[in-house]
């Protein structure tokens, strides 16, 4: 027992003197350190440099984070609802809920009788896709063409084209078999050609719009094309552009004053 | 000499520090004054200029307000009042169906394009205000004022036609990668803003942009704020609705949306 104790004192001992001896290496070091100005002053150089970035950091996230993050903490008012016994038997509340409701059916009677139950084409410009409806069902989806964005300047700088399809309600004004195309003036233009007279024979193609067309009004149409590989980019001059099948099965779906929706 | 310099020197710096420091503590304790107060300000006044006033021509009994029917039918009564306004117009418009997380795009009241909302945040403003209020600015359909986005609304390219047939080179096909960012913020009327992210769950590019694209963002609001704190007004808070989305959604609704377009919000 005496024993273990004295071993137990020794080794206690031993370990101070390691720790008291550590302190003093490190004490040295720091003292030898900081005796040396040059030393002194790049340390102080760091902690001035270390408190203005953490300052200016906290800062910074003070204004941009913790201000904005602390506006949306604390509305602990949740809206209370109720649910009184005594208010549902009260007359006027019975007349009130009862108008309130019918105004409600109303309005989505009123809402739902926008959506036609005759067939209507809804053309997505973004995507490049078009979806075909008939008795308000989806009868039919695929690729086309729309409007490239391209901004066209005539090399005298003095006339410009925008090619795009323009968005928004339209109805088919007419329907056409096998459409004649008549070249407009961005068409030569483009191609570096004079510009002919209006009926000049080389205005007019027959077969590059395929076998129907579907005027929007305005010399926008809905036809078909001879670059299928280019379905589902934005290429055309702000006419759709569809393959041969899915324009048949549009146009014999479509009538006169049929509506097309192009978002 | 030495000695006087470097006893004068610490404490004039000691001082300059303290100053300096005191100066800070109180810019960043007034800016979280000011900074709290602005959305107590805003919700003052939508209750101000939308809540229910005794003034009304049919008078409600104030019990009915609160209660859960006569909230839900109002609600619905207010989004539909929205919508109709909307097809009314002939433009591209947005619906918000908070509860059942989808947007739609409607054109004459016709959906046209449905998007998933994968995640919704409401401004707490939006959704501890007095909801009878709160009903009545939703029951009129929102105007977009303005936008700040990451993509460009109309991807226009500039094309000189040639001179003559032997400059004539066919058009290069249109590159459809579409690697940039989607993220945008819509300013509504009535300082509302309606933030747009695209899905970030598979991209950490995509992450990264959202969080520039958030910072620049903020950046910008903290110099409305201090313009309106040095002219000891409270800044404007911006009650927001925070939406994730698929990115191509994101960039059709973008896109879809014309610059002044309408939205309506159902929650």
């Amino acid at each position: 027992m005496e024993t273990d104790r004295i071993i137990d004192n020794n080794l206690q001992n031993e370990t101070e003197d390691d720790r008291s001896e550590l302190v003093q290496v490190i004490s040295g070091l720091w003292n030898k350190f900081i005796s040396n100005p040059i030393h002194w002053k790049i340390l102080r150089i760091v902690l001035v440099c270390t408190i203005v970035v953490f300052v200016t950091f906290f800062t910074f996230s003070w204004i941009v984070f913790i201000v904005p993050a602390l506006q949306e903490s604390g509305w602990n008012k949740n809206y209370k609802y109720e649910n009184l016994a005594e208010i549902k038997k009260d007359q006027a509340y019975k007349k009130l809920i009862g108008q309130m409701g019918r105004d409600s059916k109303n309005l989505i009677r009123k809402f739902t009788s926008y959506t036609s139950g005759q067939s209507y084409l809804v053309i997505n410009t973004i995507d490049n896709r078009f979806l075909l409806y008939q008795n308000k069902k989806l009868v039919r989806e695929g690729s086309c063409s729309t409007g490239s964005y391209t901004r066209l300047t005539n090399s005298e700088g003095s006339r410009h084209w925008i090619f795009k399809t323009p968005k928004g309600r339209f109805l088919i004004q007419q329907k056409i078999t096998s459409p004649l195309w008549v070249r407009p003036d961005w068409s030569f233009v483009e191609e570096g050609l004079p510009i002919p007279a209006p009926n000049d024979e080389s205005r007019f193609e027959y077969g590059v719009l395929g076998d129907y067309a579907m005027s929007l009004g305005d010399g926008y149409l809905i036809h078909g094309t001879i670059y299928k590989r280019l379905l589902g980019m934005p290429v055309t001059h702000g006419c759709v552009r569809l393959n041969d099948e899915d324009l048949d099965a549009i146009y014999h779906t479509m009538n006169i004053g049929s509506k097309v929706y192009i978002f | 000499m030495e000695d006087i310099e470097s006893k004068n020197g610490p404490s004039t710096l000691k001082m300059v520090l303290f100053i300096t420091g005191a100066l800070l503590i109180l810019f960043l304790v007034y800016y979280l004054v000011m900074g709290l107060l602005s959305p107590s300000r805003k919700l003052a006044e939508i209750n101000q200029e939308y809540g229910y006033k005794d003034s009304e021509k049919s008078k409600i009994d104030e019990r009915f307000l609160n209660d859960s029917a006569f909230i839900a039918i109002n609600r619905e009564k207010s989004f539909y009042q929205a919508r109709v306004n909307m097809a009314e117009s002939d433009s591209i418009c947005l619906a918000l169906n908070l509860p059942d997380s989808t947007a739609f795009l409607e054109i004459n009241g016709v959906t046209v394009h449905k998007i998933k909302l994968s995640e919704i945040k409401v401004s707490k403003v939006l959704r501890n205000a007095d909801e009878y209020a709160i009903t009545s600015m939703l029951s009129v359909p929102f105007i977009i004022e303005d936008d700040l986005s990451t993509i460009r609304k109309e991807p226009v390219m500039i094309k000189i036609a040639p001179k003559d047939t032997s400059e004539y080179k066919p058009d290069i096909l249109p590159d459809t990668t579409r690697s940039e960012p989607v993220n945008y913020i819509i300013y509504l009327m009535g300082g509302i803003r309606l933030y747009i992210y695209q899905n970030t769950n598979d991209l950490e590019k995509g992450r990264f942009s959202v969080f520039t694209f958030d910072l620049n963002n903020k950046l910008r609001d903290v110099i409305g704020n201090l313009r309106s704190m040095v002219g000891f007004k409270v800044p404007e808070y911006h009650p927001y609705i925070r939406l994730r989305m698929q990115k191509s959604d994101a960039r059709i609704l973008y896109r879809a949306l014309p610059k002044h377009g309408m939205i309506s919000v159902f929650r």
